[in-house]
């Protein structure tokens, strides 16, 4: 039985296309994808994430025993901001990526997926079982959601509407503010590359927030169709689709975002990884084509398959298909001219550059 | 809504027949189930399709699928201002979103289409 955000209903009112994504009802679009992707690379949409896992972790051990368990070091983020990070099995493989918000010195909110929430919570739950001075509150489970307001306008429409000086909140920054009366927590991160917040209430605040945003002229809502290709754009990884507990992030080329020195779950394979280097890694291609790969589509190279896709769409921006893929490491560099088989034509492709589109205004100044 | 002085499929494509020339597209309905095309494969100027081949595959934000032959004949123009604007087909799929122009190898297989009323009342069956 697939549940429905508070939201729901202002989705249905709005048009929105409804569709079962990890056990949630949401809109896949509204008027139009393509139409929706541009509004977010130009102005400023809102998509309602509520299906995510929020987890507060508190207590004067939180950061400790967090640091055991996920790739941030909870020691090292200053309180008002966020860090990209992963929950890894002991060989490394990605049970989940996460953002580890801090809020307070002994106060941190790890926002997840939401088709790994349940087993994320079982997993953190084991492990910090025994440990005195942090406690775990699932969020989620309380009726908490969240929007995120997406868009190099985005500040434009949220400005008015919040007790915070916008300047102040950096890219990656996180704060709790109050709307219209109502608290909820406010971090300067989205899944799109443009600039934009993700807001975090209990569901009538939301609801009541959501309301307020949409009374601004410029603010569209946008659903999970434009979410994808924007963040495809952007090469952030979609978990199931370029992260699995058979993928690490060295693999996944995200071992930038993690210091295996450190002492977590994963972190030896992950430094035998860095050591040793891997088979395969995560590429982000393009074509000259319209015409688009689908996942677990063959990659080839000189006739030999060298790899899989993970991702692939139409990239409204670029006008070309594009999509990420593991492909040998030998064959991962900028500029490598690979094939995908689509199961219909060979389509040529090139590795790029990550990200595919460089004209995000994620980290631009308010 | 439904032009009038087109044919059309259960499977949502409208034919304009001229003489023993056939123009085929999709239709509005269709269009809108597909949402915002973004590829267009036209079958070769040339080609000799016999009905129900598989004529041409199209690509959406949402779907792929293709589109088979609602007549049999030989290719003789396709619309290629879809390969770079396959838009088209949503903002005018009755006009500019035209997919190819076939001559028809049987004229009779024509009269196998339905009219507008008819397809209008699939359309009403297919709401409830």
């Amino acid at each position: 039985m697939s549940r429905k955000t508070d939201l729901h209903d202002r989705h249905v009112t709005l048009g929105g296309k409804i569709v079962d994504f990890a056990g949630w009802l949401l809109p896949v679009q509204y008027e139009s994808i393509l139409g929706e992707h541009e509004h977010c690379r130009t102005s400023a949409v809102v998509f309602d994430t509520s299906h995510m896992g929020q987890f507060l972790l508190t207590g004067p051990a939180a950061a400790e025993h967090l640091g055991k368990i996920c790739t941030q070091d909870p020691a090292a983020i200053k309180v008002g901001r966020c860090k990209y990070g992963f929950l890894l099995n002991e060989e490394g493989g990605v049970l989940d990526d996460t953002i580890l918000m801090r809020l307070a010195d002994e106060r941190f909110l790890l926002v997840v997926n939401a088709g790994t929430l349940e087993g994320d919570l079982q997993w953190i739950r084991a492990h910090l079982s025994g440990a005195s001075g942090v406690e775990l509150v699932n969020r989620s489970s309380k009726g908490w959601g969240k929007v995120d307001l997406q868009g190099p306008r985005s500040a434009e429409v949220l400005a008015p509407m919040v007790d915070i000086d916008l300047h102040r909140l950096g890219y990656f920054g996180v704060t709790e503010a109050v709307c219209h009366g109502r608290r909820f927590v406010l971090s300067r991160t989205g899944y799109t590359g443009e600039l934009g917040y993700e807001i975090m209430a209990p569901g009538d605040d939301l609801v009541c927030i959501f309301d307020h945003l949409m009374e601004s002229a410029i603010l569209r809502p946008a659903g999970l169709g434009a979410r994808d290709s924007l963040r495809l754009e952007m090469c952030y990884p979609l978990y199931g689709h370029e992260l699995s507990p058979r993928r690490t992030p060295i693999e996944a080329d995200l071992g930038g975002f993690i210091k295996p020195q450190r002492e977590f779950v994963g972190a030896e394979a992950l430094r035998g990884q860095v050591a040793a280097g891997t088979a395969q890694k995560l590429v982000a291609f393009r074509s000259d084509s319209r015409r688009r790969a689908n996942p677990d589509n063959a990659i080839l190279h000189a006739g030999q398959a060298v790899g899989t896709v993970t991702s692939a769409a139409f990239s409204p921006s670029l006008k070309v298909s594009v999509g990420m893929g593991y492909v040998d490491a030998s064959l991962a560099g900028a500029g490598q001219e690979l094939v995908v088989d689509t199961g219909r034509v060979e389509l040529p492709v090139v590795v790029c550059e990550k990200p595919l589109y460089p004209g995000g205004t994620c980290r631009a100044s308010v | 809504m439904i032009p009038s002085d087109l044919a059309y499929t259960k499977e949502h494509e409208w034919v304009r027949i001229e003489g023993k020339t056939a123009t085929v597209g999709v239709t509005d309905h269709a269009q809108h189930a597909l949402g915002d095309l973004t590829f267009v494969e036209l079958p070769e100027v040339g080609r000799q399709l016999a009905k129900g081949d598989e004529a041409c595959a199209i690509e959406s934000s949402k779907a792929a699928a293709s589109i088979n032959a609602p007549v049999g004949g030989k290719v003789v123009e396709i619309n290629g201002d879809l390969e770079d604007d396959p838009g088209l087909v949503n903002s005018d799929c009755y006009g500019k979103g035209w997919f190819y122009k076939i001559e028809l190898s049987d004229p009779a297989e024509a009269g196998s289409l339905m009219n507008a009323d008819a397809y209008e009342k699939l359309l009403g069956e297919g709401e409830n």
